[in-house]
């Protein structure tokens, strides 16, 4: 193979580059992961975790006292934003038939000598049943319970202490003044937390999908001696594994944009990234993936295949990524396979730059570690390509 | 007809066997989902998660303060750092997820009731870690609170018991009914893995009627079956709904038999809560392929709807708590109804009768195919694949 000069080089590079693009064009599914799925899907998911919370949980009440001190508590458990009191029942049963038929997610037990025992100056005791089905419902109700209860303990405490002045009884009651601060996803959303690690994901996932479909669709035309697949890499595989790769990356240069700088602002989530880290981690994360996404696209025999192959693949790189489950409480093994997919270190660095405003020195790990990735996947996408050129050229022509 | 069907799908096995790739998505995805998820998980609550201290205060307090945090269960010091700003930093890198900041002269103005505050810092970016830590971090500094006013009161002669009763004269008695350990592993991997063990059987009904379409082998299904289009159909599921309801036992044999998970509604309600879902993503999947039968645009529809059932399910973000229009469309999805009915009957242990609308409507979904059964005749007879 002769010698090429660099003008040549990059020419055919763009060459390459829009043909691929070209093919894109004709294939409807390619089309469809590549543009339809990361427009809408984002959409909709950020949709259904858009009121982030969980408010105004129904709870039953199973009141056997009867007492100012017991209907105090209620109002102030109903006035919770987080809680509501929604039945009154005549005892357990019957509450737990109301749970069972999931019109509340919890019971709220006073028994009869509730208001005689706090009166007494003994302890009285609240009976908190919690469906355990739903964590959020039961955090709602438990945590609404225990302030609650604080609240009217420091008003006993103040009542009993005999305090001389105002100041006396704060001080009886809230000798330290505690502050929970909670920093980066102050609402606690359920959305601000899991919706940057799926924005992220989805641009992962339609890539290898989009890649696999076209690549499914190559190897069948080649198998049923249509076409070859390598056309256009007589002037060298690096510059045609170059030049579909900056095809797919620059479609994906647009969709990695709106992604991450438009959904989130649509519904109001939190977004702290600045231009500089965003670049940093995106590019090497968009590399990645579409070199990983080169290197496996060929083992796919069939076109449809590599949808029964990726699709389920989501759900695990999700909790693989140290979202849900905290990456520190991974068992060893999984930790190092997670190190394998560019969306673990992609989510992780997207979490740092978007919802805690980290600068290009705090992700310098995720962004070495894609780079690392681009790397070894481009050898790894140039050894396939290599192959597929060899059974090409077995081929009868 | 028996004889039909058994011909189909003995021939159905053998294509079975040919493919690599049904292989892996009966068997070895599925094995290694279940066991992924369980695994991850496998201790139930995050223990020693990641914490950080600024402490200026380093008295003998403070210091007891640390030790006792670090003590919880759930939290580890990890790391003293000398300012609030540098712990923040170490929340941005990941290092920790919480931070305690003890003032210079905390002890000293404690001492002397002038009212110190003390602060924690806690990120909420990873929910389960975020909570896990205010709850320990919460209640170690209300811990310290106490020990100002029990200290006090033993001084003056007070009994314990008088004690307690002074600091805490109400008291909430938490039951956590169904799983006391709040052990995630049950709550999560319960929903996970029966929404992915539905992705396969959703994905993997359209693949294998289209793939006759794709290779051009209807005409020789049909004949094996005398031209009947539901024989054929039947007989070519037949299989998959076999493998999958083993796949499901297994798996529910796992998590009940071998890790223990609390499942107050025994075996009879697991039975059936298995054999509705396995049943309502086949007729659900066959039903999308009737529709549109472009195996790739059906193939995309099943896995569209798979995916949104993890969200629409309600499991971890309350369907009740959503827009009312979501609520009703989260309806449409199998996966919704299989939480209600698993978390009713299975882990609840409430008779099945209180979720007969779940139970119809995946017994809807598995019938869904007899409403498109005109289509679909017609698409096998008619159509030719499109890639």
């Amino acid at each position: 193979m002769e010698r090429i000069g660099i003008s040549q080089w990059i020419g055919s590079v763009l060459h390459v580059c829009s043909e691929e693009m070209r093919r894109v064009c004709k294939d409807e599914g390619a089309l469809m992961f590549f543009i339809l799925v990361p427009l809408l899907y984002p959409l909709l998911y950020a949709w259904i975790y858009n009121n982030e919370v969980v408010r105004e949980v129904p709870v039953a009440v199973v009141d056997c006292s009867h007492s100012h001190e017991s209907r105090l508590f209620l109002r102030m458990f109903d006035a919770s934003p987080d809680t509501r009191v929604a039945y009154y029942c005549n005892n357990l049963e019957e509450a737990r038939d109301l749970v069972a038929r999931q019109v509340v997610k919890g019971v709220l037990y006073f028994p009869t000598d509730y208001s005689l025992q706090l009166r007494r100056g003994e302890q009285a005791t609240v009976g908190v049943y919690c469906d355990m089905s739903l964590m959020l419902t039961y955090k709602a109700i438990f945590q609404t319970a225990q302030t609650v209860a604080l609240r009217h303990n420091g008003e006993i405490q103040v009542a009993l202490s005999g305090a001389m002045t105002e100041r006396d009884e704060e001080l009886t009651v809230h000798p330290i003044q505690i502050e929970e601060v909670p920093i980066y996803n102050a609402t606690g959303g359920y959305g601000n937390a899991i919706l940057p690690a799926v924005l992220v994901l989805v641009l992962q996932q339609t890539l290898l999908l989009g890649i696999g479909l076209l690549a499914g669709s190559e190897r069948e035309r080649l198998r049923s001696g249509k076409g070859f697949a390598t056309v256009g890499a007589e002037d060298g595989m690096v510059s045609f594994i170059v030049g579909r790769a900056l095809c797919y990356f620059l479609l994906y240069v647009v969709m990695a944009a709106y992604v991450t700088l438009c959904v989130p602002r649509f519904f109001h989530f939190t977004v702290l990234s600045t231009a500089i880290p965003l670049l940093a981690l995106l590019i090497p994360y968009l590399l990645a993936c579409v070199f990983l996404g080169m290197a496996v696209a060929h083992f796919v025999r069939y076109r449809e295949n590599v949808i029964l192959l990726v699709v389920f693949t989501s759900v695990p790189l999700l909790f693989l990524s140290g979202v849900s489950w905290p990456k520190s409480n991974f068992p060893a093994c999984w930790h190092y396979i997670s190190m394998l997919f560019p969306s673990t270190f992609g989510i992780r660095g997207f979490l740092k730059v978007n919802s805690m405003g980290a600068s290009l020195a705090d992700i310098r790990m995720e962004c070495m570690a894609l780079w690392a990735h681009a790397v070894v996947y481009f050898f790894l996408a140039y050894a396939s390509f290599r192959k597929l050129k060899k059974q090409e050229s077995q081929l009868p022509e | 007809m028996i004889k039909l069907l058994v011909g189909i799908s003995l021939r159905e096995w053998g294509i079975i066997r040919k493919h690599p790739i049904y292989w892996f998505c009966l068997g070895v995805f599925p094995v290694v989902v279940i066991l992924l998820f369980t695994s991850l998980m496998s201790e139930g609550q995050p223990t020693a998660l990641p914490v950080g201290i600024v402490d200026h205060d380093h008295t003998a307090v403070s210091r007891g303060l640390v030790r006792k945090l670090d003590a919880f269960q759930n939290s580890k010091v990890v790391a003293h750092y000398t300012s609030v700003a540098e712990a923040r930093k170490a929340v941005q890198e990941n290092d920790i997820y919480a931070f305690l900041y003890i003032p210079k002269g905390m002890t000293e103005e404690m001492m002397a009731l002038r009212q110190p505050s003390l602060s924690f810092y806690y990120s909420n970016v990873t929910l389960l870690a975020g909570s896990s830590l205010f709850k320990d971090l919460k209640t170690v500094c209300t811990l310290l609170t106490a020990n100002v006013g029990a200290t006090k009161l033993a001084a003056m002669g007070k009994t314990p018991r008088e004690i307690e009763q002074f600091l805490q004269p109400i008291v909430v008695d938490l039951h956590m009914i169904g799983n006391p350990w709040a052990n995630y592993n049950v709550y999560l991997s319960t929903i996970m893995v029966p929404g992915l063990l539905m992705l396969f059987i959703m994905l993997l009904t359209p693949y294998v009627v289209g793939t006759e379409m794709k290779f051009g082998t209807v005409d020789q299904w049909l004949e094996a079956a005398n031209q009947r289009v539901g024989v054929a159909v039947a007989g070519k599921l037949l299989p998959y709904t076999l493998v999958f309801l083993l796949v499901f036992y297994g798996y529910e044999w796992y998590i009940l038999r071998v890790l223990h998970f609390p499942a107050q509604g025994g075996v009879m309600a697991a039975a059936c809560v298995g054999l509705l879902a396995v049943l309502a993503a086949q007729g659900l999947g066959l039903f999308m392929f009737a529709v549109m039968p472009s195996l790739r645009m059906s193939m995309s529809m099943c896995s569209l709807w798979a995916m949104l059932g993890f969200s629409l399910c309600g499991a971890t973000y309350p369907v009740f708590a959503m827009d009312s229009m979501i609520e009703g469309i989260a309806q449409l999805f199998p996966l919704r109804h299989y939480y209600m009915v698993y978390q009713m009957a299975v882990f609840n242990g409430y008779p099945l009768s209180y979720c007969w609308m779940n139970v119809a409507a995946l017994l809807l979904f598995a019938f869904l195919p007899w409403v498109a059964f005109r289509p679909l005749k017609h698409a096998l007879r008619n159509y030719v694949y499109t890639p």
